[in-house]
């Protein structure tokens, strides 16, 4: 036995073990070749997925998402619904509701009278499409719309159905579209950034919005979304303390990124590298957001177009305004959120007053990038988390109602882009209740903003946990019917 | 000789027997009628092929190997190898006789013979051991494989063992250079159809490789009637049920899908042009919605793309050079900052002056700078300079740019001068001139310039009557000692504020101007509205200021607060400190059963001449203004009635407001005073809560 043992340890002597390690180098060598990437750092793999993006032309260069926070009832914007008016106060039936949920808010209603918007519909533009006479500004310019009234999607509370249209997830640990975005195409101008978030809070019953809805979940903390402020220092922490000169700013940038440098060099951290570009970034922002956020240069006529709030800093219209500058200057992703649309109760005089806030301004943004040719390449998105049911929640009057959420069908509507304009997309039973045609899921529509950005949702991924995580999560199609 | 010696000379012999069929078939060729039974033997030839290349590839494979075990077995290899190379060789050419002809079946039939006639050659020669046979054997190797490629060309395609490391790029086609037949149906017929229909496997006698043989037809007629879907015998085909024989493609192969057979029937019916491109189609036409899905707008470029050093060598922080897309040889440049902006920079398009043809330079200031650089730039189609400060003389440099198609020039406020220029762009589908300064009848004559151009004049201001948005008052504090601050603004600066401190409603025409800084001395109530030409007066804003009165010796309330909101007690009457307009608070006393009483306590010697009670109102919350009002004064113990009063009550709901109830005292010496406001009784009728009890809420007493 020790002999063999003995003779087993002579046999492999140098040359067999160079010879059988030729063996194992050849399989390394077809491995790398049948897996490409397999011998490759995971940062540089991924460098190479960005070299490869956007995956095709893209319609798209840029997005101005104008979500209209607390869910705007589909019933009073842009799903006319004259049964409900003439059938006001009877009760919903079961056929149409069919046992779906509700939420605990009415679940234990005792009836479900419906309701009929308390606002006139006329109808517009070449697509003939019905607007309520509370947006009278949008309605002039509906042939630039496309309007989708088949969305739906699968959360029926505020937070976690804004997470999912923003994550693609309803718990919130995912990176936010604007973050994917900022992954994936990085920003059109280095000096701001890709991702910037404005607030603004209507009159209505509003629901928060928390930053979690704009982090960068497990991207790299530089796709978080930047949030501008209506202070005087819109960017947090970004101007230079008093008695600081930019000369002074500037040697200090400079020492530091010396002694990152050293460090750099020392262990090889990547981070550290992106550490002092993001240091240069915020260096390079200190002129470009004052540029950009000074409205003093603007002509009078802007004022008129987006009506003088636009003026007053926070609002929707300021907001809007400024969505068009940062997206005029690169800005990949600007997301406005603008609060107050959770009419449970006394819904009509709610509507008017958000009506009031979002109706010019976003009209004037659409005009605006048309004006300036910049439509075409820029998308605008104008929706909420879900709709409102077509029953009343709480006492029921023609002029004084409420209504609970609803996320069986709901209505936005898109512009520029890439996507069609002047269409009506989809259709609801004539209860407003159902999908009747074209559903559209909030993944279907996250797939089909991706796609007008050249991006294919199947291929931006990123690994996290040891799997590779989409904004689309395994679901969405592209909604070719919608694309230019 | 024993048995196996029989088997191995049959074989032997029959070898002869496959060489002389060999022969005969080779010599007959095409003139052969084949009987059916024989076909079907020819058909098998597929399934035999396999046989012969491997067993002859492993005996061949025995003649290097020294063994002798090995040696014999690698002879009955080749044996039997040139048995099955003859039973394939004499069914392909049987088969050959069917529809097969080309480059691919001659090269494949002949390197077949070959093979056949090299491994009987080898077997003999290995018999008696000779030099040779592993020259022999090597190239009869290189005679199988090459047999096997191209009979497999044959049956896969011409492409088929290398489609996977060639490029697949696909080529971009852009709408409007696309042709209906090359690039909508022609690619149809190539992945579908083509195998089994082109030169070398004229399946039917139909070939779809070649133009005129398509338009011929096969066997069973005409390829297509044009204009008549019905009667086209392809389409005909294609819509046969899978089970059918004649079904096309057949069961086994790949199938059209429903978009390729409706763009197929839709260019039939519309008259199976095959030169028409497809922007010659009307824009409603079925034909052009299916293409128009099909290709995107996107242009494909003939030039080639600049090499990346020098795309590399001209991004910065402040201007970003890339293409269109990854596989684009077409770049894009767009300029960032307008602070940063060196016109000299404008220079470096040169090393890239073929590629470029999209350029943003919005916001950057162009005035006096010098665009002759555009020239260059022959393949531009859009140009971006919205806001530059341009000047006309400026834009004469366009017209010699022929490609460019979209061109954005708002806000530079050009003016009539820019007509002359602008009028000889025909080259352009877009024109974007909002802030054109061009008045109503340019506009309609440039667009008479320019019949083929879309123009966007954008939004006009003129007759745009809207309402200002309030004015903002802004003071320190809304109680103060002496006298008090007010600022007054508004986000447009033309416009022009009013304001009252009477409690009127400011007007356009009679009431104060706000010009700088307002000082208030006594307490009151400024309303302002701001006007301008081509608005509408805003709605007005107002505020109240109080000024701080004297402190009483003493006071004291005649019941407790409710306990919600009893706030500092007595002493919140007189803390200088103004309530906010929320009940809730903190800083208001609040009263409902019970009617609010102090009574305060003062210096005879200097007795004050107004009172003045601060309330809230705020209807929703139930808080009215109060149903009665005594206030009553004591000298040497004697009360006297000064005055009984009923304020005006609320008839509707209202914002959350102050109130301030003012009160002249007489002008004789008292000791105390006794203010008493009475909650009101019951609600009205408009009111939720009609019939119950309502609230008084105050927060201050002023004594002068």
């Amino acid at each position: 036995m020790e002999k063999e043992i003995l003779e087993q340890g002579l046999n492999h002597n140098r040359r067999k073990f160079l010879s059988r390690l030729s063996l194992g180098l050849g399989s390394a060598a077809l491995g790398s070749l049948l897996i490409p990437g397999l011998f490759d750092g995971r940062k540089e793999a991924e460098e190479s997925m960005m070299r490869a993006l956007p995956h095709f032309a893209p319609k798209a260069k840029r997005i101005i998402y104008l979500f209209q926070n607390g869910a705007p009832s589909q019933l009073e914007t842009f799903d006319y619904k004259p049964l409900l008016q003439k059938n006001f106060g009877q009760e919903l039936p079961e056929s149409i509701r069919m046992g779906q949920r509700l939420t605990g808010m009415t679940a234990g209603q005792s009836s479900f009278p419906l309701v009929g918007s308390y606002f006139d519909f006329s109808q517009y533009g070449q697509s003939r499409a019905w607007i309520s006479s509370l947006f009278p500004h949008l309605a002039s310019v509906v042939d630039d719309l496309c309007i989708v009234k088949s969305m739906h999607t699968e959360a029926i509370n505020h937070d976690p159905a804004l997470t999912f249209f923003q994550t693609g997830a309803q718990v919130g640990n995912r990176p936010s579209m604007g973050s994917w975005l900022s992954y994936g195409l990085g920003s059109e101008n280095e000096n701001l950034p890709a991702f910037c978030v404005l607030l603004s809070r209507g009159k209505g019953n509003g629901q928060g919005v928390y930053s979690k809805l704009w982090s960068n979940g497990f991207l790299d903390a530089k796709h978080q979304g930047v949030q501008f402020s209506n202070s005087e220092d819109p960017v947090l922490y970004l101007s230079d303390p008093d008695g600081m000169s930019r000369d002074q700013r500037r040697k200090m940038l400079d020492q530091i990124a010396a002694m990152n440098d050293l460090s750099y060099q020392q262990f090889n951290d990547p981070e550290i590298t992106a550490k002092i570009q993001q240091y240069e970034m915020a260096f390079r922002m200190q002129t470009a957001v004052p540029e950009i956020t000074d409205i003093t240069k603007e002509p009078d006529s802007i004022i008129k177009l987006y009506g003088p709030e636009c003026l007053v800093p926070g609002t929707y219209a300021a907001n809007c305004l400024l969505a068009r500058k940062l997206s005029e200057n690169g800005v990949r992703f600007v997301q406005l959120y603008h609060q107050g649309w959770d009419a449970h109760d006394n819904l009509p005089n709610q509507m008017i007053g958000q009506a009031k806030d979002v109706d010019q301004a976003s009209a004037a943004l659409i005009t605006d990038l048309k004006q300036r040719g910049l439509l075409d390449e820029t998308l605008v998105i104008w929706g909420g988390e879900f709709g409102r049911t077509n029953y009343c929640q709480g006492k029921i009057a023609p002029e004084n109602y409420g209504r609970d959420h609803h996320p069986r069908a709901f209505s936005i509507f898109m512009a520029g882009g890439g996507i069609k304009s002047g269409i009506v997309y989809g259709e609801t039973d004539d209860f407003g209740y159902n999908i009747t045609e074209n559903p559209v899921h909030v993944h279907d529509f996250q797939a089909t903003v991706l796609h007008l950005m050249g991006i294919d949702h199947e291929k931006l991924t990123y690994k996290h946990l040891g799997r590779r995580y989409r904004l689309t999560d395994v679901h969405g199609n592209v909604v070719k019917d919608l694309i230019a | 000789m024993t048995r196996p010696s029989r088997i191995i000379s049959g074989l032997e012999n029959l070898l002869f027997f496959w060489l002389g069929l060999t022969t005969i078939l080779i010599i007959g060729g095409n003139n052969l009628a084949i009987p059916a039974f024989l076909q079907v033997f020819g058909r098998l030839h597929p399934l035999i092929l396999h046989f012969p290349i491997v067993i002859l590839l492993m005996g061949i494979a025995t003649i290097w190997i020294k063994e002798q075990t090995w040696k014999d077995a690698g002879r009955m290899f080749l044996l039997l190898g040139s048995n099955f190379a003859g039973i394939t060789v004499v069914a392909g050419l049987i088969l050959a006789a069917e529809d097969y002809e080309g480059n691919s079946l001659d090269w494949h039939k002949w390197l077949g013979i070959i093979s056949l006639a090299l491994s009987i050659f080898i077997y003999f020669l290995v018999k008696k051991p000779n030099l040779s046979q592993k020259t022999f054997s090597s190239f009869l190797a290189i005679c199988l494989i090459l047999t096997g490629h191209f009979g497999a060309n044959l049956t896969h395609g011409e492409d088929f063992l290398l489609a996977p490391i060639q490029s697949k790029e696909e080529k971009q086609i852009a709408l409007e250079e696309a042709e209906i037949f090359g690039d909508l149906v022609m690619p149809i017929f190539e992945t579908k159809c083509i195998s089994c229909h082109k030169e070398g496997k004229i399946k039917g006698e139909l070939r779809l490789d070649d133009l005129e043989a398509l338009k011929k037809g096969g066997e069973s007629g005409p390829f297509l009637v044009a204009g008549d879907p019905e009667n086209s015998l392809f389409l005909q085909k294609i819509h046969l049920p899978l089970e059918d024989e004649e079904h096309m493609p057949p069961k086994n192969k790949t199938q059209l899908t429903d978009e390729e057979i409706e763009l197929l029937k839709t260019w039939v019916a519309s008259g199976a042009s095959f030169d028409q491109k497809i922007s010659e189609l009307e824009e409603t036409s079925p034909l052009y919605i299916l293409a128009s899905q099909k290709f995107s707008a996107q242009k494909t470029y003939e030039f080639d793309p600049a090499s990346d050093s020098d795309i590399q060598s001209l991004n910065n922080f402040f201007r970003k050079v890339k293409p269109l897309h990854p596989e684009s040889p077409a770049l894009e440049v767009a300029y960032f900052g307008a602070s940063s902006f060196d016109p000299n920079s404008l220079k470096d398009f040169k090393k890239i002056k073929n590629q470029v043809v999209k350029v943003n330079l919005n916001r950057m200031p162009l005035e006096g700078v010098s665009l002759q650089f555009l020239e260059d730039l022959k393949n531009l189609e859009e140009l971006q300079m919205n806001f530059t400060g341009l000047q006309p003389d400026q834009i004469q440099v366009l017209e010699k740019l022929p490609n460019l198609k979209k061109l954005a020039i708002s806000g530079n406020n050009l003016g009539p001068e820019s007509m002359a220029p602008l009028s000889k762009l025909n080259q352009l589908n877009y024109l974007y001139f909002w802030e054109s300064g061009l008045s109503e009848e340019q506009k309609k004559e440039l667009q008479k310039n320019l019949q083929k151009t879309k123009i966007d004049f954008g939004f006009n201001s003129k007759g745009v009557i809207l309402a200002l948005n309030p004015p903002k008052i802004e003071f320190e504090n809304s109680m103060f000692g002496d006298s008090a601050k007010i600022e007054l603004s508004h986000p447009i600066r033309s416009a022009q504020l009013r304001y009252t401190l009477d409690g009127s409603e400011p007007d356009s025409t009679s009431s104060l101007i706000y010009s700088n800084v307002i000082f208030i001395k006594e307490s009151s109530e400024i309303k302002v509205k701001a006007f301008a030409p081509e608005w509408i007066g805003s709605s007005p804003v107002k505020a109240v200021l109080f000024k701080k009165g004297r402190k009483p010796e003493s006071a004291s309330l005649t019941h407790e607060p409710n306990p919600k909101y009893k706030a500092q007690e007595v002493q919140t009457l007189f803390d200088g400190v103004k309530g906010k307009a929320n009940h809730t608070s903190g800083e208001w006393l609040g009263y409902s059963e019970k009617p609010f009483e102090v009574i305060l306590k003062i210096n005879p010697q200097a007795p004050p001449k107004q009172l003045q009670a601060s309330l809230l109102l705020n209807e929703s919350a139930y808080i009215f203004p109060p149903e009665s009002v005594d206030l009553w004064i004591s000298s040497n113990g004697t009360w006297k009635k000064v005055k009984i009063d009923s304020p005006s009550q609320s008839e509707k709901f209202g914002e959350v407001r102050y109130e301030l109830l003012k009160y002249e005292l007489p002008k004789e010496s008292f000791e105390e005073i006794r203010l008493t406001l009475k909650p009101i009784s019951q609600l009205p009728k408009w009111h939720p809560g009609a019939g119950s009890k309502g609230w008084v809420f105050v927060d201050e007493i002023f004594i002068y």
